[in-house]
């Protein structure tokens, strides 16, 4: 496969016009016609339905597209790098995050594409994990990271980055603290502080509270409010464990660890990607986020 | 235990090409039906004819390495010669017998003062778990997305035959790329002088066949001390 011949492809699936494609690419159109067909040779089927008046992406077209727009969008980011650094001194890259995704998260991969990213400058942005997909759509923000979508539009791309366990946080003082883990019985008695348009709550009261809603007496919507809460005795806050934690509170398991949930990267399909968005997304899909559950796991040991 | 060790040593002894009749020797039916279409399938279609030159511009990358670290392949160049090797993927045992050697000449490539990256289409903790199993040093990138395959040619989408195969072994590529769309390279091998000219070309749509270490050094040595009006002799 040609570099060339997926910009003739992608142009043309853009333009559905070989006249215009052509132009895009500045080549001539018998030239771009048949570094399509040699492309399409390739792949094994026609990719665009060439009608007068109708030309289309075939469903091969169509399966392909996705993946060549990101390969090329990757290619052309390390080429642009150089060029734009020089125009613009500043490389802004809009991270939203869902309200139960810690920045924390976020802090080392955005550390490495610093130092090859010069200008960069980081927006972070709090939203409930459907109001994320808007503001990709809406180009507000780049890149999003959410934890389990019920379900998403097909022009966003995502990518799992890792599992995770929710966890009981609760004051030292409170009086399940001294247990190796909390059972679900206790649970159910317990006073469990309600976060507000939580994501997960669902799911554990399906898996937890089958019968009867918890306990709920205090919310927020706020995790560092509900933290405050249960570092004052006010009851017990069911969080992910990567979630950091005021000093005084202590993690405990849940017995027989039933809920996770899975962290996952959003990006928006076949839009351009800045240098910033494309280390970003690149760093975050190889990542070892194990490392960061253990280093939560060391300091809940210590604490 | 012992036994491995012992295989494992006279492998690494064994040149790339006596690997190979080993590995193939342990083939059954369906693999060697497999194999044969797979390379007539690149053949005909003549895929690796997209693939750079010697003599032609080698195009930049940034890629994460094997624990999301971003590594530069201007930086990189710019200490000496680098040399770049694309593998399929930690299933294929050619690749780790490819792997394995590269990693017993290490020493050999630090010496000529040249830089060795090879280039894996796999994402997530997969390049972290095959430099664990494999026990190497290497500077392993992921190339998410195929970015840098396809601008050096040598990307293919792999036929619905081949596919049929690999998963009916249980490799999932979906789940390996982080894409549905299933790509592969052609592993190839390419050394790119200071100057980030392309000196050196290995490009083999035959899967089982990879240039042996010793030929990339010797391309490497052939570039010699860095003096720009003497070109290279020899290839």
């Amino acid at each position: 496969m040609e570099l060339n011949q997926v910009r003739y492809f992608l142009a043309l699936a853009n333009t559905l016009n070989f006249t215009r494609a052509a132009e895009m690419c500045s080549v001539t159109q018998p030239a771009l016609t048949k570094g399509v067909q040699r492309l399409e040779q390739e792949l094994g089927g026609q990719l665009i339905y060439r009608e007068r008046q109708l030309t289309h992406l075939t469903d091969l077209g169509k399966a392909v597209l996705p993946m060549l727009e990101r390969a090329l969008a990757s290619t052309e980011a390390v080429r642009r790098r150089a060029r734009e650094f020089q125009q613009r001194d500043v490389a802004p890259l809009a991270i939203g995050l869902a309200p139960s995704i810690s920045a924390s998260l976020v802090l080392e991969p955005i550390a490495e594409i610093r130092k090859f990213v010069p200008g960069l400058h980081v927006e972070l942005r709090e939203e409930p994990s459907s109001r994320l997909v808007e503001l990709l759509l809406e180009g507000e923000v780049n890149v999003a990271l959410v934890g389990d979508l019920d379900e998403k539009p097909e022009r966003i791309d995502d990518w799992a980055l890792f599992e995770e366990r929710y966890v009981a946080v609760l004051a030292a003082s409170h009086e399940l603290a001294g247990l190796p883990a909390i059972g679900i019985e206790a649970l159910r008695e317990a006073i469990i502080l309600d976060r507000s348009n939580c994501d997960v709550a669902p799911k554990f009261q399906r898996l937890c509270f089958p019968d009867a809603p918890p306990n709920h007496i205090h919310s927020s919507c706020r995790d560092l409010h509900l933290q405050h809460l249960a570092a004052a005795g006010f009851g017990i806050v069911l969080a992910p464990e990567h979630m950091p934690r005021l000093p005084s509170l202590r993690a405990l398991p849940i017995e027989g660890d039933p809920v996770w949930r899975e962290v996952r990267l959003l990006a928006v399909q076949g839009r351009r990607y800045s240098p910033a968005l494309d280390a970003f997304v690149k760093v975050a899909r190889l990542r070892d986020w194990s490392l960061h559950q253990s280093h939560s796991e060391a300091t809940r040991m210590s604490a | 235990m012992l036994m491995t060790v012992e295989v494992m040593s006279e492998r690494l002894t064994k040149t790339l090409n006596q690997v190979r009749n080993d590995l193939m020797a342990g083939f059954s039916d369906a693999d060697r039906e497999s194999y044969l279409y797979l390379v007539n399938w690149l053949r005909q279609a003549d895929i690796a004819s997209h693939a750079l030159r010697v003599g032609d511009i080698a195009p930049d990358f940034l890629l994460p390495d094997a624990h999301g670290r971003l590594v530069s392949s201007e930086q990189l160049r710019s200490e000496g010669p680098l040399v770049v090797s694309f593998y399929r993927g930690g299933w294929c045992p050619f690749c780790n017998a490819e792997l394995r050697a590269l990693q017993t000449v290490k020493d050999e490539f630090d010496s000529l003062q040249a830089n060795l990256v090879v280039l894996s289409p796999e994402t997530r903790d997969l390049p972290r778990q095959l430099k664990r199993q494999l026990n190497l040093d290497l500077t392993m990138l992921a190339d998410v997305d195929h970015g840098v395959a396809i601008s050096y040619g040598v990307l293919f989408r792999v036929p619905e035959e081949t596919k049929a195969h690999y998963s009916g072994q249980g490799y999932d590529f979906g789940h390996r790329h982080g894409s549905t769309e299933w790509m592969l390279p052609i592993p190839a091998t390419f050394v790119i002088d200071q100057d980030g000219i392309i000196q050196g070309s290995f490009v083999e749509p035959d899967f089982t066949i990879r240039q042996e270490p010793s030929a990339i050094l010797s391309n490497i040595r052939l570039l010699g001390p860095r003096i720009k009006d003497e070109p290279p002799t020899g290839e």
